[in-house]
C-alpha cells in the first residue's frame, strides 16, 4: 500500500524511469552494436539473427533490453498522458491499460524470440 | 468539447517555442522524441514479427531497410535516441543534485554531442549502405 502511495506521488515512477533509462544506455548500446554495427551491411540476415539469439548471453541481454525498453517507454507515455491533466478515474484506467499493454508487449516479444531460437 | 479543446491547447503549447528558455525547449524536445521513439518501438515490434514469419520475409525486409529513404530514417532515429538519451542522463543527474548550476550549458552540451555523433553515424550509415 505504501509503494502505491509513493507511485501516486510520482516518485517511484520517476525513479523507475531514471533507472530504466540508465540501463537502456547500456543494453541499448549492446543491442545497437551487436545488431547493426558489427553486422556486415548494417543488418543481420535471418540465419545470423538466429545464431546470435541462440547464444545464451545474447538471449539474456536482448530479453532484458526488451523488458527494460517497454517499462521505460510506457512510464514515459504515462508521464506524457498525466501532463494532459486527465480526471482521477482516468488515471486509474490509464495505469491499468498501460500495465496490460506492457504485459502484452513483453509476452509478444519473448514469444517471437523463443520461436526464432527454438525453430 | 471543452475538455478536448483544453487537451489540444496543451499539446500545441508543447511545440510553441516562442519566448521559451533552453530548459523548456529541452523539455519539449524530450517529450516529442519520447513519443516518436514509442511509435518507433511499436513499429519495431511489427517488423520483428517478420522474424517469426521465416527467412524469406526477414531477408526481404532487410533489402528494403537498406534503401536510401530507410537509411535516412535510421539517421533520424539515431538523432532522436541521442537527444533523448543524453537529455535523460542530464535530467537523472539533475534529480540527484548534479548540474543544477550549469543546467543551461549542459543542455547545449547534449545538443552539440547529439549533432556531432549523429553526423558521424549518419556518414557511416550511408557510406556502408546500412
Amino acid at each position: 500500500m505504501r509503494s502505491r502511495g509513493v507511485l501516486r506521488g510520482g516518485t517511484a515512477a520517476w525513479l523507475g524511469q531514471a533507472v530504466t533509462g540508465v540501463l537502456l544506455v547500456v543494453l541499448g548500446s549492446v543491442h545497437m552494436v551487436a545488431q547493426h554495427f558489427t553486422a556486415p551491411g548494417g543488418l543481420r540476415t535471418y540465419d545470423q539473427v538466429v545464431s546470435y539469439l541462440r547464444q545464451p548471453a545474447a538471449f539474456v541481454i536482448e530479453t532484458a533490453f526488451l523488458v527494460v525498453v517497454i517499462v521505460h517507454a510506457l512510464l514515459g507515455a504515462r508521464a506524457v498522458a498525466l501532463d494532459l491533466g486527465p480526471a482521477r478515474h482516468w488515471q486509474r484506467r490509464l495505469d491499468l491499460g498501460l500495465l496490460a499493454l506492457g504485459i502484452l508487449m513483453t509476452c509478444y516479444g519473448i514469444g517471437i524470440t523463443l520461436k526464432v531460437v527454438l525453430r | 468539447m471543452r475538455g478536448q479543446f483544453s487537451i489540444s491547447r496543451r499539446i500545441l503549447a508543447w511545440v510553441d517555442f516562442r519566448g521559451r528558455k533552453p530548459g523548456m525547449v529541452a523539455f519539449v524536445i524530450h517529450r516529442v522524441t519520447g513519443v516518436g521513439l514509442l511509435l518507433y518501438l511499436l513499429a519495431h515490434f511489427v517488423v520483428l514479427s517478420l522474424l517469426a514469419a521465416g527467412p524469406e520475409a526477414w531477408d526481404r525486409f532487410v533489402a528494403v531497410a537498406k534503401t536510401p529513404p530507410m537509411l535516412a530514417l535510421d539517421v533520424l532515429l539515431v538523432a532522436a535516441l541521442l537527444v533523448h538519451g543524453l537529455n535523460g542522463i542530464r535530467l537523472s543527474a539533475l534529480g540527484l543534485g548534479f548540474g543544477a548550476l550549469r543546467y543551461r550549458q549542459l543542455i547545449w552540451v547534449t545538443w552539440v554531442i547529439s549533432a556531432v555523433v549523429t553526423a558521424a553515424v549518419g556518414y557511416g550509415i550511408f557510406a556502408t549502405g546500412g
